[in-house]
């Protein structure tokens, strides 16, 4: 059984609705993170978890206890710990009463609210710092605290809602590890939430790609980045070549699929979910920039091999980015970056069949 | 930086010099003043504080302020909550009625209170009718009725910056503490209110010091053992009698350097302590609950019950207006419009000389306020802080400080206050910061480029002012103009000391209907129209868009 359970859950701000019946589950110990673009719906979920937010319908179980059908469980009472995206850092307060705010509230003596803090404080590299006030520390230094707070009365659940969005760049990746690293010492079961991809890849132990307050797939970082479940998901992780086209033949006994696109007859592209492939059917051949090949003489291939032209070409230090125009479609390549091409020379790309998938 | 505007900020500050700066150095000095020797010295300060009924006075101001500020903030805490952050229908109505005695004349609450709950009043009468109490009980004269008149007025201070500190503060700095395991009062106690301190300052500072201010409400009920009533008593009608004279004046200095001091210490904590700027992504609407029905039924019955006696002061004032002979009657019997025949026919200068000293005072401050926002926001004069420091402070000095510099700077030397244009020139340095808020405020909003393409376009910096400043800030400038005027219609505590036979405005008129006879339907009936006179400007407001709220806010805000 799992640790968290959403269960239908179902809710909407007047006639917007921001969550549709989704089922989740997040295992002990596990960091899950709810990952889509703004209005999708995560927040919404997260904050139904916390009890901020009341869901119209299902259930929330933590630990095999649920939070809304034998009754609303009010935040005080859920045993959560919670980042903010804004830290919430209580300006009045200094860190060290920040920090203990919610031990107080439990019948500890000051001697071990003192320990914890202390360890806390310690854990999250702000010791020295407790008799700051907020406004005398770094954005960076604050979102520690608010972590810091949020970990100090040993929550069974750690909530976090976009916690590194208001930092810089560099800080936002520095602390993705430590979070990560926290957590996994801790075995705190964690829910997170981000719009970032590539912070979701980095921090997770499973991701659910959620889209307009649905949960279109769950995986780990691996699993969704090389077998999307949709285009939407394909398009938000990472970069995916989209060419729309028609199924027009299915062999038998294999997973591959011939697909009629606008620059080719005849495409073989492979297809994870067979059933739903019916000749005829409209779909997307996808293929990631990166799992395309280039050749600058024709290979010794007998299908999926375009002649194209380098319409723009960008350098990204790593690598290059090529724009390949083939049959005026744009194909966009991950090239090393040692290439000589130019614009205007012309290529042959190998869209190989096995990574070449079949998208709705 | 222009020649042009170093030249308008001479020429505003040459205005603040003759008519701030001058006057209150005059007063300051004069308190130096003795008496028996004719010389000079720091005695009157030394003997002020010496002198067992001074020293009394002192105290007993300073144990008003406390008490006002303790009701207010007791009654106001709730109600602004309530308003903030309840959802609950009629929250338009209920606000701007609660907000409603920052635009009655301070003495219009306490006539309508004498009349309802004095000796033989309205519930006195009803409760030995009823045969509830066989002797009147005092609600009305003492400590206890002029707390009750002074916090009603005040009220809306408290809860208007509350309120705003309610809606303001950001969400989840109260859902973090909730998460953390604070549920209810705790949450309340230890998070929202403490955030709230900065909002709540600015608008309790205000309410501190009004009884430093109001001489008029303590005189009314018989306390005369005030600050400003003594000042006001010792200034008025002792003036032959030098000594009590230069008493008067130092009370009047003491109440102004606690008025200023405190002023400043709240406007200085404030700064250092504002927590709404530290918080990300605050919406606009802020934390709005949907009560329970219990806590709903509660909240509306406490808002109406504040409501109530708030209307109390239009409705009784409206009942005497229009009776005569309301003495031992509950409720009045005989109705006449006698009351209003006999201003009209008898005193109609009262209301020709409010409307032309705030006209010609509106006229002033308009030419003023307007260069003086303007430099502010959009030049870099040297100075322009000080300015505007200058005409915010004016906020806090009590009334009476001016009118009593300005009889004794413009008597001799510059015999201005011998001519009426004195009436209007006080007006518009007392209300002054008024104003200056309000145009300040729309000045902000207004984008620099507008005015930029106006002048890249080709044309000057006063032709831009005309084509697209003015058009552009009219709406925030008339709810400011507007507020002005209502403020300067009621102006009690400083015309008192300037007025001459003839030049006797409304408030003025109220006053001495009350003093002289206690011809309380005139009093009550002249009330009563300036009320009428200042429902029918707020309307206006409304209609310009600004919104009672925001009008009365901005005039108030610091």
């Amino acid at each position: 059984m799992a640790f968290i359970e959403i269960q239908s859950l179902f809710k909407r701000y007047k006639d917007v609705v921001a969550v549709n019946r989704i089922q989740l589950e997040v295992n002990k110990g596990e960091l899950l993170t709810m990952l889509g673009p703004s209005g999708c719906g995560k927040t919404t979920t997260l904050r139904c978890i916390a009890g901020l937010e009341k869901p119209e319908e299902g259930d929330i179980v933590i630990d095999g206890q649920p939070m809304l059908s034998e009754g609303f469980v009010p935040p005080s009472k859920r045993g959560i710990g919670m980042v903010f995206q804004n830290y919430a850092v209580w300006p009045h307060m200094k860190v060290f009463n920040n920090i203990v705010y919610g031990l107080k509230l439990q019948k500890i003596s000051r001697q071990s609210i003192r320990e914890r803090a202390q360890q806390v404080l310690e854990l999250v590299g702000l010791d020295g710092l407790e008799n700051r006030y907020p406004s005398q520390l770094s954005g960076g230094q604050q979102q520690r605290v608010a972590l810091a707070r949020a970990l100090v009365t040993n929550p069974k659940v750690l909530l976090l809602d976009e916690p590194l969005s208001n930092l810089d760049a560099k800080l936002r990746e520095e602390l993705r590890f430590e979070i990560k690293s926290l957590v996994r010492r801790m075995g705190i079961t964690s829910v997170y939430v981000t719009h970032d991809q590539a912070e979701a890849m980095v921090i997770s132990d499973r991701i659910a790609v959620m889209d307009s307050g649905n949960v279109v797939q769950i995986g780990t970082a691996r699993e969704i980045y090389e077998k999307p479940a949709n285009r939407f998901v394909a398009d938000f992780i990472g970069t995916m070549n989209f060419m729309s086209g028609e199924v027009v033949q299915i062999p038998q006994d294999t997973d591959a699929v011939y697909v009629r696109t606008e620059f080719s007859e005849k495409m073989l592209c492979t297809t994870s979910s067979i059933t739903e492939t019916t000749p005829g059917k409209k779909v997307y051949a996808s293929i990631r920039p990166e799992d395309v090949e280039v050749f600058t003489e024709p290979p010794q291939v007998t299908e999926n091999l375009f002649k194209g032209t380098i319409a723009h070409k960008a350098y990204l230090g790593n690598f290059l980015y090529f724009f390949v125009s083939v049959n005026e479609t744009m194909i966009r390549v991950q090239v090393p970056h040692h290439l000589p091409q130019e614009e205007g020379q012309e290529l042959y790309l190998f869209l190989n069949p096995q990574k070449c998938m079949i998208l709705f | 930086m222009s020649r042009g505007n170093i030249s308008l900020a001479a020429l505003l500050w040459l205005v603040i010099a003759f008519l701030v700066i001058y006057p209150l150095s005059i007063l300051v000095l004069e308190s130096f003043k003795i008496a028996k020797t004719g010389g000079w010295g720091i005695g009157n300060y030394i003997e002020f504080f010496q002198d067992a009924y001074y020293l009394k006075t002192f105290v007993n101001t300073l144990f008003l302020s406390t008490l006002v500020l303790l009701t207010t903030t007791v009654f106001g805490v709730p109600l602004a909550y309530i308003l903030a952050r309840y959802r609950h229908w009629g929250k338009t109505v209920f606000t701007a009625l609660i907000l409603l005695p920052i635009v009655l004349p301070a003495f219009a609450g306490v006539f309508a209170f004498i009349i309802f709950f004095g000796k033989y009043g309205t519930v006195n009468l009803l409760l030995m009718g009823i045969g509830l109490v066989e002797k009147p009980i005092n609600f009305i004269y003492g400590l206890q009725g002029l707390v009750f008149i002074q916090s009603l007025h005040m009220l809306p201070f408290i809860v208007l910056g509350l309120s705003a500190g309610f809606t303001n503060i950001d969400p989840s700095f109260e859902e973090a503490a909730e998460v953390e395991g604070a549920s209810g009062f705790r949450r309340f106690f230890t998070v929202t209110l403490p955030l709230c301190t900065p909002s709540y300052l600015a608008g309790a500072v205000l309410v501190f010091l009004w009884p430093f201010t109001d001489w008029l409400t303590p005189l009314i009920l018989g306390q005369v053992d005030f600050l400003p009533s003594v000042a006001y008593i010792n200034i008025s009608y002792h003036f032959t009698d030098m000594h009590r004279k230069y008493m008067g004046i130092v009370a009047v200095v003491v109440s102004s350097i606690v008025c200023i001091s405190l002023f400043l210490l709240a406007r200085w904590w404030v700064e250092k302590k504002k927590y709404t700027g530290l918080s990300k992504g605050t919406t606009s609407e802020g934390r709005v609950i949907e009560p329970s029905a219990l806590v709903k039924s509660g909240a509306y019955v406490y808002m109406i019950f504040i409501a109530i006696l708030v209307l109390l002061i239009p409705i009784v004032l409206g009942l005497a207006a229009f009776s005569r002979r309301w003495v031992f009657e509950p409720f009045p019997t005989y109705w006449t419009l006698e009351n209003f025949r006999l201003i009209l026919l008898e005193s109609p200068g009262l209301i020709k000389n409010s409307f032309l000293f705030s006209g010609i005072a509106l006229i002033f401050g308009i030419a003023f306020g307007l260069p003086v926002a303007y430099l502010i926001v959009r030049t870099r004069v040297p100075g322009k802080d000080a300015l505007d420091f200058v005409i915010t402070l004016m906020l806090a000095f009590p009334g009476i400080a001016i009118g009593v510099s300005y009889i004794l700077a413009f008597w001799k030397g510059i015999p201005l206050a011998q001519y009426w244009i004195i009436m209007p020139i006080a007006l518009f340095a007392r209300r002054l910061p008024y104003f200056l808020r309000m145009a300040h405020s729309s000045y902000l909003q207004l984008d620099p480029s507008l005015e930029e393409a106006s002048e890249v376009s080709g044309a000057g910096k006063i032709r831009t002012f005309f084509n697209i400043s003015l058009p552009l800030l009219l709406k925030g400038v008339l709810v400011g103009v507007v507020m002005f005027f209502i403020m300067a219609f009621q102006e009690i505590s400083t015309a008192v000391f300037l007025y001459k036979g003839g030049w006797e405005t409304l408030p003025i008129g109220i006053y001495l209907n009350w003093h002289r006879g206690m011809e309380f339907g005139i009093a009550a009936a002249m009330a009563f129209l300036m009320i009428v006179i200042t429902f029918i400007l707020l309307l206006i407001i409304s209609r310009i868009g600004g919104g009672v709220l925001k009008a009365a806010w901005g005039a108030g805000e610091n």
